[in-house]
């Protein structure tokens, strides 16, 4: 299948390496980004990895617990939503922005293990079907329920309050000071949004990196392997995959509210299966069951799309085609292809192959 | 004389119009090596299913220490101490040996359900104590880093059972354990049978008649889905009736040895 | 709602039903002899609409007509020799994604040609006009569609179960390993349901954009309500596939009759329930739940 997860026994490297690789990385992407060959700007990037937070967290039902939904739009949109109406509604005030976060999270929390619970007990093509038919029904409600939510038209002019910690506030929109960095563009070009947006994909990454080395993982990882044996050892398997299902929901709705708070508004569109295609070919592109994977393919996908659009009307089929490439030609995705190489390289140079 | 570990009452299982189990009244005591045999299709592996929650009955009961688990699934049999080797070895083909009976002792440790994001299993040592105790018992400690779909079919099925093994059960179901086996892994995996069935109760299905006949406290006959006979191997092989319904499949030669 | 506009309702809702078979007995024994699941089976209806509109415009409805089935079907052909026939038997998932992708190239294939306008589908003067019917006036063209359509599906019918090659398909669905064991020439038979299923989609695509008109969203819009039609009836029945599809095409049009705004959610919300409490549909096999 698109299997690409590692065994438990390519799961190499140490901790630390990893804390500071990710680090690096997110430290310097922006930078990176600004290169001509990229010709990308900060505001994108910023795009990117809040994105690229709802990618990590649908892989983790895609790839961990091994189950293909096509509606988390549905959380990703609730989380927008919810953190939307909680600054112009519900929560403003002194502490908006981070009483945003946490409603549009809980919100999609929620959604997440009610779905869930009715959703697990099937497999393969009537899971997908029955994940795109709730997402759709809560597509219907918000749509339908216009007092709340504006209908089609969003919600619009949602101002990114400051982030109040009591003894400092920061203004997400502000910039870092000027300093010339060649071709690397300019030091203001950098904007406290993206700092924190990386902060909160470091944790994210993390975490997953975490959970999926943890127990839990583990059994995760036996359940997608032999479903069967591992009831028949005594784990049961509905009650993890509705745990993974409610992890990925909230990371969805985590990075949902992030967007609507960064773009100022939270539109329909966020709740289409158009918008759950696109964590999928995101996370298939990039590499199912990796930890990078989903957060290379937002990037490389939203990258490719601002470049591609700007010059022809044909992106959607270019986007298309991608996926159908990968899918046929690397199944394991960009950074799943890269890790079975490193991985095969490094057995046979310990002989064991 | 020991107790009853595990009885049926009247148990049945009807695919559509087809009765796979009907009318099984089976009592086993505690301790027993007690084998079930019977011709092909006499239902010996729904009745297998039906105890360890593979599927549920279409009637009857199943009575498990005194305690109904007739509606109960899976992993609370398991949790019970019922454990089951599958005909086909049912192992995780992608993991070590060890990963492989780890998984089951971690079951037993920690549950059915743990929602531990944050720590690792190795933290768990009693999880490694049971995993190796189960390897050493099935003699595999050697491939422990053995990716198990690389192993022999013989050495699968030990895996198999060790898997079993390290969910501490009370009562082990073997299904067909040494089908397929050469000579040599079939005799090693009958002492292996004998040493657990002095620890355990042990449920056996099997064709090997010999070694059925040698190891077994009693033997249960099925035909055609419903008990023909049951008692000690010396009267299975006298039992006309049990001849008869053999010579439908087998020669006399394989009952009487 | 009167009398007048409840019958008309029902009336739409047995014409869309009608579509919705045809589509879905195409992807249910799809389904049901490779185990497939094709996401992309609403390209094929699509694809249809244009190549028929095309050839329509050039050389007349009934041209259109035979070209559109014609073209689809060899299109089904080359995917499934040259791509799809190595995803056979593969889990769901892989077949999802990438059925999914094609129906993706296929739409904005579509929509770079033809453009994202509406296009209405020229109907001949022998064609057009209404019948009375039930009290009220009911474009001819429908009923024609509508008896032509339950003449194909009893054809496919007839085929499926009184042909040797249908016996194969009836077989191969029960079971391929067997059929090939048997001798049964599975590949061929394989390819050739699988053109049979994708032209039916691609016929009823021309037929129907009389009525329905065009556009590249056209395959999508058709796809989803399509797969709720092979779940209620069950995945890999035909005669669920037929009764799936009038049901969903009467839920449809009596939806929109009472609240219009419900028209789309509705049958997602039937689907839901189905999956629910009977997932395998009505006429379908208890045994097919897992993956």
């Amino acid at each position: 299948m698109i299997d690409a997860t590692p065994t438990r026994a390519m799961r190499g490297g140490g901790d630390l390496a990893f804390y500071l690789w990710t680090a690096l990385g997110l430290a310097i992407f922006p930078f990176l980004f600004r290169l001509p060959i990229f010709n990308g700007y900060n505001g994108l990037a910023t795009q990117i990895l809040i994105v690229g937070i709802a990618a990590i967290g649908f892989n983790l039902l895609l790839g961990y617990a091994g189950q293909l939904s096509y509606g988390h739009a549905a959380f990703f949109g609730l989380g927008a939503y919810a953190a939307g109406l909680s600054v112009l509604r519900f929560f403003p005030g002194a502490h908006s922005f981070g009483l945003a976060v946490i409603f549009g999270v809980f919100i999609a929390t929620v959604a997440a293990f009610i779905i869930g619970s009715l959703v697990v007990r099937l497999y393969g093509i009537y899971f997908a079907l029955l994940t795109v038919a709730f997402a759709q029904m809560v597509f219907f409600v918000v749509f339908q329920w216009r007092d709340l939510t504006k209908g089609d038209d969003g919600l619009q002019s949602i101002a990114t309050p400051a982030i109040n910690l009591g003894f400092a506030k920061f203004d997400l929109t502000q910039t870092l000071p000027s300093l010339a960095l060649g071709p690397f563009g300019d030091l203001s070009e950098v904007r406290l949004w993206y700092i924190f947006a990386a902060i909160v994909m470091f944790g994210v990454l993390a975490f997953v990196r975490t959970l999926v080395r943890s127990q839990f993982g583990e059994v995760l990882d036996a359940i997608r392997e032999n479903e069967e044996r591992s009831i028949f050892v005594g784990f049961d398997p509905r009650r993890y995959k509705l745990a993974a299902f409610v992890i990925s929901g909230a990371l969805c709705g985590l990075a949902g509210a992030l967007r609507a708070l960064y773009d100022g508004s939270a539109a329909i569109a966020t709740l289409t299966v158009d918008q759950s295609g696109a964590f999928v070919i995101y996370t298939v592109v990039g590499g199912v069951g990796t930890i990078f994977g989903p957060l290379v393919g937002t990037g490389v996908i939203m990258w490719l799309e601002n470049i591609v659009s700007a010059k022809t009307g044909a992106w959607r089929l270019i986007e298309g085609v991608i996926f159908v490439l990968v899918i046929v030609f690397l199944p394991n995705g960009l950074i799943g292809t890269i890790l079975k190489r490193k991985f095969n390289l490094f057995a046979t140079l310990r002989g064991k192959k | 004389m020991s107790e009853t570990i595990l009885e049926t009452k009247g148990l049945g299982k009807r695919f559509g119009h087809f009765a796979a189990n009907a009318d099984i009244d089976f009592v086993v005591r505690a301790g027993e090596l007690r084998a079930v045999i019977g011709p092909n299709g006499a239902g010996k592996t729904t009745f297998f299913n039906l105890l360890s929650g593979i599927t549920l009955p279409s009637d009857g009961t199943i009575t498990y220490k005194g305690r109904d688990i007739t509606s109960a699934g899976g992993p609370a049999r398991v949790r019970l101490g019922i454990a089951k080797a599958f005909q086909t070895a049912n192992i995780y083909p992608d993991q070590t040996v060890a990963q492989n009976v780890r998984l089951a002792a971690l079951a037993r440790v920690q549950g059915s359900f743990a929602l531990q994001v944050f720590r690792r299993s190795g933290r768990l040592g009693k999880v490694d104590e049971i995993a190796e105790r189960a390897l050493d018992r099935v003699e595999l400690a050697a491939l422990i880093h053995t990716r198990a779909g690389d192993l022999s079919h013989g050495d699968k099925k030990r895996l198999d059972i060790a898997i079993a093994l390290a969910t501490e059960p009370d009562i082990l179901l073997l299904d067909e354990p040494v089908a397929g086996m050469s000579i040599d892994e079939s005799r090693r995996t009958e002492l292996l049978i004998k040493k657990l069935a002095a620890e355990m109760t042990v449920l056996i299905i099997e064709h090997d008649m010999e070694m059925i006949m040698g190891i077994s406290d009693s033997i249960t006959v099925l035909h055609q889905g419903k008990v023909l006979a049951s008692g000690t191997p010396t009267a299975i092989r006298a039992s006309k009736v049990v001849q008869d319904a053999y010579l439908g499949g087998h020669s006399e030669a394989e009952i009487g040895g | 709602m009167t009398v007048q506009s409840l019958i008309q309702a029902l009336l739409n809702g047995f014409i869309l039903g009608l579509i919705y078979v045809a589509i879905a007995i195409g992807l249910t024994i799809i389904f049901g002899m490779l185990r497939l699941v094709n996401f992309a089976h609403g390209a094929f209806y699509a694809i249809g609409a244009y190549v028929g509109l095309v050839v329509a415009q050039k050389a007349g409805f009934g041209a259109g007509l035979i070209a559109g089935p014609i073209v689809v079907a060899i299109v089904a052909i080359l995917l499934d020799r040259f791509l799809l026939r190595f995803f056979y038997d593969k889990e769901p998932t892989a077949q999802i994604l990438l059925t999914f992708g094609l129906a993706v190239i296929a739409e904005e294939t579509l929509r770079l040609i033809f453009g994202g306008t509406t296009q209405q589908y020229p109907l001949p003067d022998w064609l057009q006009g209404s019948v009375a019917l039930a009290g009220l006036q009911y474009p001819a063209y429908r009923l024609y569609m509508a008896i032509a359509i339950v003449a194909i599906v009893i054809c496919v019918w007839l085929f499926i179960s009184r042909t040797n090659y249908g016996l194969i398909v009836r077989a191969g669905v029960r079971d391929r390993t067997m059929v090939q064991l048997l001798g049964g020439n599975v590949r061929a038979a394989s390819t050739m349901i699988f053109a049979i299923g994708a032209g039916l989609a691609g016929l009823v695509g021309v037929a129907a954009s009389p009525i329905y008109s065009i556009d590249p969203q056209t395959g999508f819009k058709f796809l989803i309500p399509s797969f709720v039609v092979v779940v209620i009836g069950g995945l890999g029945s035909f005669w669920g596939a037929v009764a799936g599809g009038l049901i969903v095409g009467e839920l449809s049009a009596l939806t929109t009759l009472i609240y219009p705004g419900a028209a789309d959610v509705i049958i997602y919300v039937a689907m839901a329930a189905v999956l629910l409490v009977r997932p395998q549909g009505l006429f379908g096999e208890s045994e097919v739940i897992k993956g």
